[in-house]
């Protein structure tokens, strides 16, 4: 068991792990913060993304020890008007894919707040849907301001 | 008042015979056309809980002292489990319990095919649990495995008995017709992958057990679960407020629920029996492959006179035979038909209903089939399926059918492929293909539902349904709101729990709004005759002429219009519902077409699918934003099983090739099409006081043979094999070349 | 386990190599990967873009945003993995990934896990190779690999300087593993010549998120063009002729698709 340190949604979390822990499993069992969801646990299916510094990242894949800079789960996205344009758009049908959606979403509109059809595909690849919501993703998306 | 009757029950093309209590159902169905709440697109009840990531799914349940199963698998495709030792992994750090063969139903010494579950072992965390697999002594006895379908049919290896079917004479209406078409057909086997994968969590509290379960049916559940553990079934409270998608795959209980309450029950710990994305595309069940030998005789104007089918059913060790001719015998109007269906057992996974079981399958098959007879006769292919529209199934007649407005509605987009063929180029070619549907979605009961008024002027829908994902909750909270005539916000649906509120159907086979649609409209009636009962009596009226519309109670003169909540004061409203019988002597069935533009690189084998224009007839429907996302989501699943999703065995060991997501490629966002959505929206005048069919299925049935076709219409060439694999393109490009030299593309 | 974070090359003391722990996490947690120590060197490998050399700790998802980079490897980046995999991935690392081949990543006894058989050639191989296939017919899957190699780069690593052909070796009886690096050597740098032109061309079968069934890079520089190709043999392969290959029967099809994008590819360069 080794100390790992985490900034989660703007908290500081200190806890004992063994080195190999993803990080997904640290934020959904450690810390509690269930909204991440793991769906293939080996970084093919974008469920588990969260942002670290900004920037979308697989946390199923990522050692918690080697976290470096700021994450941000679907949880301290809550607020986030792309929410509100998800549920405008029905860009939600079973749901277990969307927070991973939110955090790649808010993640490129914060770089790119007008982004194209083609930007917004090919920036979304990586957050698979089985139940087919991609064009309502792709409409939130575009009118996430409205 | 109560009744006791005889009907028919449908679910995913299989019928049964039951007998059911109804109350009567006295309710004309609404008019056509949108309503106040019905009718109309409504944003999802529990959309921000799910976006937000606040919604608990079965994944994010966590128990105090919870153990985590793993599940010890068949390296082999057959082979029997002679002795296995569980003591070894008992022994190990953090092992709390373990079952063997044999023990809890699903679990046999018999494995079946390579990644049957043999043996469980519970401990502290997952990753104990999964190191002590190693530790497990299994001497296995390898047996006999077959895997090849012809091998299988030639030794008569059924997994079910063949079925035969015939009507008229189809040899010698085959011999008298002027034009004969004959093809093979072959689609895959391909996985549902839900993103969460099957599991449960099963927690005893004295000798009541909780199952926390990711299901498409918690009733069903409950009852498995109580049969499986000889337990009274109200001593089992099942679970599931928001699972991760089924497809068809959760409809009952796995043998991961029965591990996890068994080894609960040995630990007196919760125990969590989850399947990891390798386990859901190895043994999670799947869609079955098939092979498909087709024959379709017609008159030189176009009549179809005979259409014939032989169909293996590649099923697996498990799951049912589908009726795949269903299409064939359904779709189109045609006297002479003869089919015979093998469905055979096999060493590899079993098959588990997905999405529209057999007719997505057998639809490819025909609608390509039906569309190479349309280039023999040199009829247009939409002109070709109206003039053998069938009037009534097989002699019985449908409760409601539009697919001819369907038809109509979908030439504009048949129109197009003047100009989409026009966009060709050496490279990309391009075309239009269509192909049609009939499914079944008409529910049936029995199905019950609560609703409650209370003094807050607000109601609350109560049934132990589910919602996978379909957005059944808003329509049933839309159908309450608009019997009741209170806006949709001041309506809540409670569902999910088996222990809260009475029976509800199961989540599949298109089933849940026509069978829990009527039983909420019901029982919102119930409470809305008790609330004009009680304005009557405060406001010495007759019931006659009084309305609750817009949260208001209201008379007809004018001068009462009082809200609600102060009607009631501190009663409590609780009305009853349930869902009555399907029209007799009717078949109710789901028809649509879809229209598909699609690019084809001749010289890489690359399909692109530019546009999809889906047109569809299931009644009434209930919420117009809900269901075009139900449309959307059908046709891209459909775009996966027609472009880059198949399941891999390796031919020698029978063990699945293609376990992870990297492997096994549903389609990204980056692979939508434009999609056009359409409906019929006629209430099906016979059926339940709403009119309302199911949806969930339709959409992905037609799109593989729409594809299959536009390629056609754009090359010349005909592909007969899912998925439409590059080889697959390019050796059908060829096979078009050397039957007939492509010159430049056809004039416009 | 324990995991290091050295500051410097010379603190560098054995252990598995991890940067963004695409390629090491996963191969760890199916067992084809053992490691006792893992080694963080972020803070050891260069990053970024200077002039034509390229730190081998640069992201896939900074070069598709870079300008200055040549296409072909631009381009390679842009169309490699999944959005989140190229923000967390080296290109380091990227070069050095593993084959996709299912027999591989499940652990049959296969020539690359030392054992005797290529279960691939003899069954199901239709994602596999068309050249160099008769001992291993593995495809190797990166993108940016391919556009390297056709790009002429020279990778420096902590102990010498090579040519990014002589990074990779086709496995033998003799030795199996495809990547030349010694025990300890590291990826630290590249360096690109200049070139003309460049190109890279990708066949997949979805849009986006998918190996290269087959990938081809072209580049132009000093009137030559060199053309590497991704997903057609275990390694990256700088193509001789096509005439050359050696399809198994489910691979024939690739032949064509190689085809088709060399021509067009040739023809892009002008």
């Amino acid at each position: 068991m080794t100390e790992v340190r985490l900034t989660v949604n703007g908290e500081e979390h200190v806890l004992d792990a063994p080195i190999g822990a993803s990080l997904a499993s640290i934020l959904r069992e450690r810390i509690g913060l269930t909204g991440t969801k793991i769906a293939c646990n080996e970084g093919h299916c974008g469920a588990c993304t969260v942002q670290i510094d900004g920037t979308p990242t697989l946390s199923c894949i990522t050692l918690a020890h080697s976290v470096r800079g700021e994450v941000t789960t679907i949880e301290g996205l809550r607020d986030h008007p792309l929410v509100a344009a998800f549920v405008r758009a029905d860009a939600v049908q079973c749901g277990f894919c969307t927070p991973g959606q939110v955090v790649s979403a808010a993640a490129l509109v914060a770089a790119n707040p007008d982004p194209t059809v083609e930007e917004i595909r090919h920036s979304m690849a990586g957050n698979i849907c089985r139940c087919g919501t991609y064009p309502r993703i792709e409409e939130a998306i575009l009118h996430w301001r409205d | 008042m109560a009744r006791l009757i005889r009907t028919e029950k449908e679910v995913e093309g299989r019928f049964e015979t039951v007998w059911i209590v109804v109350e009567e159902d006295p309710l004309e169905q609404w008019p056509a056309g949108p309503r106040d709440v019905v009718g109309r697109p409504a944003a999802r009840k529990d959309a921000a809980e799910r976006v937000r990531g606040e919604a608990r799914f079965t994944a994010d349940i966590r128990l105090p002292g919870m153990l985590h199963t793993a599940v010890l698998r068949s390296p082999h495709a057959h082979a029997r489990a002679n002795k296995i030792d569980l003591a070894p992994a008992l022994a190990l750090p953090g092992v709390r319990g373990a079952l063997g063969p044999g023990e809890v139903m699903g679990f046999e010494a018999e494995a079946g095919y390579a990644g049957a579950p043999v043996a469980a072992v519970a401990a502290d965390t997952f990753g104990q649990a999964h190191a002590a697999l190693a530790a497990i002594a299994v001497e296995w006895e390898q047996l006999e495995a077959v895997l090849d379908p012809e091998e299988a049919v030639e030794r008569k290896l059924f997994a079910a008995d063949p079925v035969h079917y015939e009507r008229g004479d189809f040899e010698r209406a085959l011999a008298e017709a002027d034009v004969v078409v004959e093809g093979t057909y072959r689609t895959s086997v391909v996985v549902h992958n839900s993103m969460e994968t099957h599991q449960s969590v099963c927690e005893w509290v004295g000798d009541t057990l909780t199952v926390y379960t990711s299901t498409q049916y918690v009733w069903g559940v409950r009852d498995e679960v109580a049969e499986a553990l000889a337990i009274p079934a109200d001593k089992v409270r099942v679970v599931c407020e928001y699972m991760g998608g089924g497809f068809g795959s959760k409809n009952s209980a796995g043998e991961f629920t029965f591990a996890a309450a068994e080894l609960a029950r040995r630990t007196g710990r919760p125990v969590r029996c989850a399947l990891t994305r390798r386990e859901e595309n190895t043994a999670a069940g799947n869609r079955n492959a098939t092979i498909q030998k087709l024959t379709v005789g017609a008159r030189s104007d176009g009549t179809i006179v005979a259409l014939g089918g032989e169909y293996v059913l590649a099923l697996g060790w498990g799951g049912w035979s589908t009726q795949t001719e269903g299409p064939l015998k359904m779709l189109y109007a045609c006297d002479n038909v003869r089919t015979d269906r093998y469905a055979v057992k096999l060493n590899m996974p079993p098959m588990k209903a997905f999405r529209a079981p057999g007719f997505v399958e057998g639809t490819f098959g025909l609608e390509c089939l039906i569309d190479e007879l349309a280039v023999q006769l040199d009829i247009d292919p939409l002109e070709l399926r109206r003039m053998n529209y069938a009037g009534s199934n097989d002699g019985t007649p449908f409760s409601s059918k539009n697919l001819m407005d369907c038809y109509e509605l979908a030439e504009k987009h048949w129109e197009r492929r003047h100009e989409v063929r026009a966009r060709s180029d050496a490279t990309w070619k391009r075309g239009v293909g269509m192909a049609s549907q009939v499914w079944f979605g008409g529910g049936g009961p029995p199905s019950y539902a609560w609703v409650r008024v209370g003094s807050d002027g607000r109601a609350q829908v109560v049934t132990a349904m589910q919602d996978i994902g379909t957005g059944t909750r808003t329509a049933m909270a839309q159908i309450a709101a608009e019997e009741l005539g209170l806006p949709l916000d001041r309506v809540e649906v409670s569902l999910g729990d088996t222990s809260r509120g009475p029976y509800a159907t199961l989540s599949a086979g298109s089933s849940t709004t026509p069978s829990m649609g009527p039983a909420v409209r019901a029982a919102a009636a119930d409470a809305r005759r008790q609330i004009i009962e009680i304005a009557a009596q405060r406001h010495e009226l007759e019931e006659r002429v009084i309305n609750v519309q817009h949260g208001l109670a209201i008379s007809s003169d004018g001068n009462l219009a009082q809200p609600i909540e102060e009607l009631l004061e501190n009663v409590q409203i609780l009305g009853k519902g349930a869902r009555g019988p399907n029209p007799t002597g009717m078949s109710v069935l789901t028809f649509g077409v879809q229209v598909a533009e699609v690019a084809v690189d001749v010289e890489t084998g690359e399909v692109r699918v530019e546009r999809v224009a889906a047109v569809h007839d299931v009644g009434r429907i209930i919420n117009t934003l809900g269901a075009q996302s139900q449309v959307e989501g059908g046709v891209i699943q459909g775009i996966g099983h027609t472009l880059s999703e198949v399941r891999l065995l390796d031919p020698e060991t029978g063990r699945t090739l293609t376990t992870s997501l990297d492997a096994y490629r549903m389609p990204t966002i980056a692979d939508v099409p434009e999609i056009v959505c359409e409906f019929v929206d006629k209430p099906d005048e016979h059926l339940t006081n709403l009119g309302s069919k199911g949806l969930g299925e339709p959409p992905i049935i037609p799109i593989a043979a729409a594809i299959a076709n536009a390629i056609r219409d754009a090359t010349g060439a005909d592909v007969h094999e899912l998925p439409i694999s590059r080889e697959e393109m390019l050796r059908a490009l060829e096979a078009a070349q050397r039957k007939e030299p492509r010159g430049a593309p056809a004039a416009v | 386990m324990e995991l290091l974070r050295p500051s410097s090359v010379d603190e560098l003391d054995g252990g598995v190599f991890v940067h963004g722990g695409t390629e090491v996490v996963p191969l760890m947690r199916d067992g084809l990967l053992a490691a006792r120590t893992l080694v963080d060197i972020r803070d050891v490998v260069p990053s970024g873009v200077r002039g034509r050399t390229i730190g081998a700790g640069t992201t896939l998802a900074e070069l598709e945003a870079d300008g200055t980079i040549p296409d072909a490897l631009r381009e390679a980046c842009r169309l490699a993995a999944s959005p989140q995999l190229r923000s967390m991935s080296s290109l380091g690392g990227n070069l050095l990934q593993s084959t996709r081949c299912w027999y591989w990543r499940l652990q049959y006894p296969c020539r690359l896990h030392g054992g005797d058989r290529c279960h691939a050639r003899e069954g199901e191989h239709r994602e596999h190779a068309i050249f160099a296939n008769d001992f291993c017919a593995s495809a190797h899957p990166s993108d940016p690999a391919a556009a390297l190699l056709a790009l002429g780069t020279r990778v420096r690593t902590n102990l010498r300087e090579l040519d990014l052909g002589d990074l990779y070796q086709l496995p033998t009886q003799k030795r199996r593993e495809i990547v030349t690096l010694e025990r300890g050597e590291l990826i630290l740098e590249l360096e690109l010549p200049a070139v003309e032109a460049s190109v890279y061309l990708k066949a997949m079968d979805r849009q986006r998120w998918a190996f290269p069934q087959v990938g081809v890079a072209a580049a132009k520089a000093g009137g030559e063009t060199r053309i590497a190709l991704a997903g057609v043999a275990p390694i990256p392969w700088l193509l001789g002729s096509l005439e050359d290959a050696t399809p198994l029967p489910r691979t024939a099809w690739k032949v064509d698709v190689a085809q088709a994008l060399v021509r067009r590819a040739l023809a892009q360069l002008g």
